[in-house]
């Protein structure tokens, strides 16, 4: 929030009262005028940076949606064709969408369940707690690895190490990254596993809740799964939200596991075809440049649609402590 | 020009003189390498980089660096800055960014896959008023003399000839008692014979690679038919009903056993030498081109043999392995052309390049180089030679749109060997989608 000092007004009511107060203003006008320049001048890199990189570029990919640019042919306007075949004529699109959407509605509430799960066995002050915390977050740290995923590949593939840990208990594994059953599974899996950065906000969220309440909560008689429902759980709902609605819009975003596991095609059987993943063939296999920006559009919209959906319904579950002074 | 030492974040004072310091080395040395560029420029020769990119396993780097540095040797004005890429598949994606970009290299290989694409977009160099003078092609055989030329323009030279290949494990085939396929075998036998391999292993190996997402095997069994996969103007040459014959066939053979499971199927779908079935000892065949024998013989100790694709030898042809390709907004094409034709018609060149990337173009270096190939090599010209005459006509360069294709194939015949759909619906959900992707 940026705090703005107002002066004063000027008390006096005599003519060279106002003069001088005029020549303060001035004064002080041109000073914050230069002030601002600077602030300007040492934004400029950053600012540069926003709108070369990134605001140009994405408004330019609106354009182009409406054309028909080729990655190496110009293009011409086309109006709405683009989207018109994304929804009407591609069952491809669909396809992938369904995909993601999948992937979305297994991984985040996993993923978070994960994260609590963990954040409130590790959040109590124990002897040697920071190690397992540390230890439990450094899969997030390796992140949508290219590395990680080969790994996931090799552990989950027909001959891999999860089949040979089965194999000890006879059970007969299956392949599990190269049949269109089981793949997504293993790419839900991979997100879950990296639990780590939500489970750090979780953790901080957890020890914002005042000790007080826990201690009315014991002097009450209340046992853990009530303490944890009436206490926990409404207090954490801000950080929860928070969280929700980051990781939608991140398994919206998941591309690397899916291109590694599938060589960049999206198989088996289309089984990994995650949005992205489509919206980079498109761009970049099949030189469909417009089709993907149009494509790249409705994402943007579809996240920005969901999370306005998501703050509408947390009235109804997010419980501010400041008394819902929003 | 060299990179100055960069002053580090946040300088005290102190620090600054220091850096200053050390600039005052940097700086002339860097104004050194700057003069010297460009005082050569006006010495006669002018010095030319040439970018050059490829695909290939780390033999065909090892190799083309080399062939490369001769070039330079003969030329040293001309020096060459490599990049390759093992797969053919991230090598396109990057290629096609760099050509967007306006920063393409200046020459580059090309198959299939991309020539129709890279021409008719106006990113390969025109070579059309090279070839014949400065690029010579008068020694190349008539099917890749115009290999390279895509509507009235040419896109690329022909690197090497090569033709589709069946490999097969002869060890593992010797130790169950069966004998090898061979040229000429129909495609019921293979079915049969990978049956067998089943059975007679006890369930051990899985017999024949199922090539039904190889659009290469499409096409031979098209052309054993008199049909093509694309019209000379661009447009598919079979019907539904060929496409769904051809999945139903493969079906077929999965249900007698002849072929293993679909995730080994879409293992080896990739293309990858390493991921065949040969290669990890999952089956015995494996469906190529020719001049893959010693990638593939690298990845086994196993004694492997080779075979024409089932059907009638008429189904193959001799085709442009690959192209080099150049640049149409590259500074330098002269030169471009010149080690082109060098590539291409240089007996010492040739002596490098083996039959690598398939037999050199140019056939009186094809017959000097033949006696100082590797073995897997000699091996690969042997059968090739042995069916000069009995090939099919060249087919039709493939339309832009047709790595889509493949691609699209790819999902059709998994999505039946993995039970997803069948042959009949698979086959009209590719056509729906594939015309929409070469019509575009």
């Amino acid at each position: 929030m940026a705090v703005t000092t107002t002066p004063a007004p000027p008390s006096g009511t005599a003519q060279s009262r106002h003069a001088a107060a005029a020549r303060r203003r001035r004064r002080r006008g041109a000073a914050a005028r230069q002030e601002r320049a600077a602030g300007y001048v040492f934004l400029a890199p950053w600012l540069l940076g926003l709108l070369a990189i990134t605001a140009i570029p994405t408004l330019y990919s609106l354009y182009l949606s409406f054309t028909n640019y080729e990655l190496l042919s110009p293009g011409h306007w086309v109006g709405l064709a683009n989207y018109r075949r994304m929804f009407g004529a591609d069952p491809k699109y669909w396809h992938s969408v369904t995909v993601t959407l999948t992937y979305a509605l297994v991984a985040v509430p996993l993923k978070l369940s994960a994260a609590l799960g963990v954040a409130l066995l590790l959040h109590r002050e124990r002897r040697g707690i920071g190690l397992f915390r540390g230890l439990f977050y450094l899969p997030s740290l390796l992140g949508g690895s290219v590395a990680l995923a080969i790994v996931w590949q090799a552990v989950f593939s027909r001959g891999g190490a999860v089949n040979g840990a089965l194999a000890l208990v006879g059970i007969h594994g299956r392949p599990w990254v190269n049949d269109p059953d089981t793949v997504l599974g293993t790419l839900v899996l991979l997100a879950v596993w990296q639990f780590g950065a939500p489970m750090v906000i979780f953790l901080a969220g957890l020890k914002q809740i005042p000790t007080e309440l826990y201690e009315a909560a014991a002097v009450d008689g209340a046992g853990w799964w009530r303490t944890f429902r009436s206490v926990t759980l409404p207090m954490l709902s801000p950080v929860i939200f928070f969280n929700l609605i980051l990781e939608v819009i991140h398994a919206f975003q998941a591309f690397t596991p899916a291109y590694v596991v599938s060589n960049g095609t999206g198989g088996p059987a289309d089984a990994t075809l995650l949005y992205t993943l489509n919206l980079y063939i498109q761009g970049f296999a099949n030189f469909k440049m417009a089709y993907a920006s149009a494509m790249a559009w409705i994402l943007l919209a579809a996240a920005a649609l969901l999370t306005a959906l998501l703050f509408t319904t947390s009235r109804f579950w997010v419980h501010y402590s400041d008394g819902g002074e929003r | 020009m060299p990179a100055s030492p960069e002053p580090p974040h946040g300088p005290t004072r102190r620090h600054l003189l220091t850096t200053a310091g050390a600039l005052g080395v940097g700086v002339p040395l860097a104004l050194a390498g700057c003069g010297g560029s460009s005082k050569s420029g006006n010495t006669g020769a002018t010095k030319v980089e040439l970018a050059v990119y490829w695909w290939g396993a780390q033999t065909r780097a090892d190799i083309t660096d080399k062939v490369l540095a001769l070039y330079t040797q003969k030329h040293p004005e001309v020096t060459f800055k490599k990049q390759w890429l093992g797969s053919s598949t991230s090598y396109y994606d990057k290629l096609s960014t760099m050509a967007a970009g306006g920063s393409a290299p200046d020459l580059f290989q090309l198959d299939d896959n991309g020539l129709a694409e890279y021409t008719n977009r106006n990113v390969a160099l025109d070579l059309k008023r090279y070839v014949g003078s400065k690029i010579s092609v008068d020694k190349f055989p008539q099917s890749l003399r115009n290999a390279g030329s895509v509507g009235g323009k040419i896109g690329g030279v022909a690197a090497a000839e090569n033709t589709p290949a069946l490999y097969f494990d002869k060890t593992t085939i010797k130790q169950l008692g069966l004998t090898d396929p061979a040229t000429g075998m129909t495609w019921e036998q293979l079915v049969d014979f990978g049956a067998q391999v089943f059975t007679k292993s006890a369930g051990k190996t899985y017999g024949t690679m199922d090539p039904a997402a190889d659009y290469k095997a499409l096409q031979v069994w098209l052309r054993q038919q008199g049909k093509e996969l694309y019209t000379p103007d661009g447009k598919f040459a079979f019907t539904v009903d060929d496409l769904t014959a051809w999945l139903a066939f493969w079906a077929g053979a999965a249900a007698k056993k002849a072929t293993p499971p679909a995730d080994l199927i879409h293992t080896a779908n990739t293309g990858d030498v390493t991921k065949q079935l040969i290669s990890t000892k999952k089956g015995v065949t494996a469906f190529l081109w020719s001049n893959q024998l010693s990638a593939l013989a690298k990845g086994t100790d196993h004694e492997l043999g080779m075979a024409t694709y089932p059907g009638d030898a008429k189904g193959q042809w001799a085709r442009a392995s690959m192209y080099w390709a150049g640049f149409s907004g590259s500074k330098h094409p002269d030169t471009i052309a010149d080690v082109i034709n060098f590539l291409v018609n240089d007996p010492d060149a040739g002596t490098l390049l083996g039959a690598e990337r398939g037999l050199a173009p140019n056939l009186d270096v094809r017959a000097s180089v033949k006696s100082t190939l590797k073995a897997a090599d000699q091996t690969s010209v042997a059968f090739e030679s042995a069916l000069t005459g009995k090939f099919g006509p060249t087919p039709p360069v493939p339309p832009k749109g047709h790595v889509q294709v493949k691609k699209l194939l790819i999902d059709a015949a998994e999505s039946v060997q993995f039970k997803k759909a069948t042959p009949a619906a698979a086959a009209s959900s590719f056509l729906g989608q594939a015309t929409a992707a070469i019509s575009s």
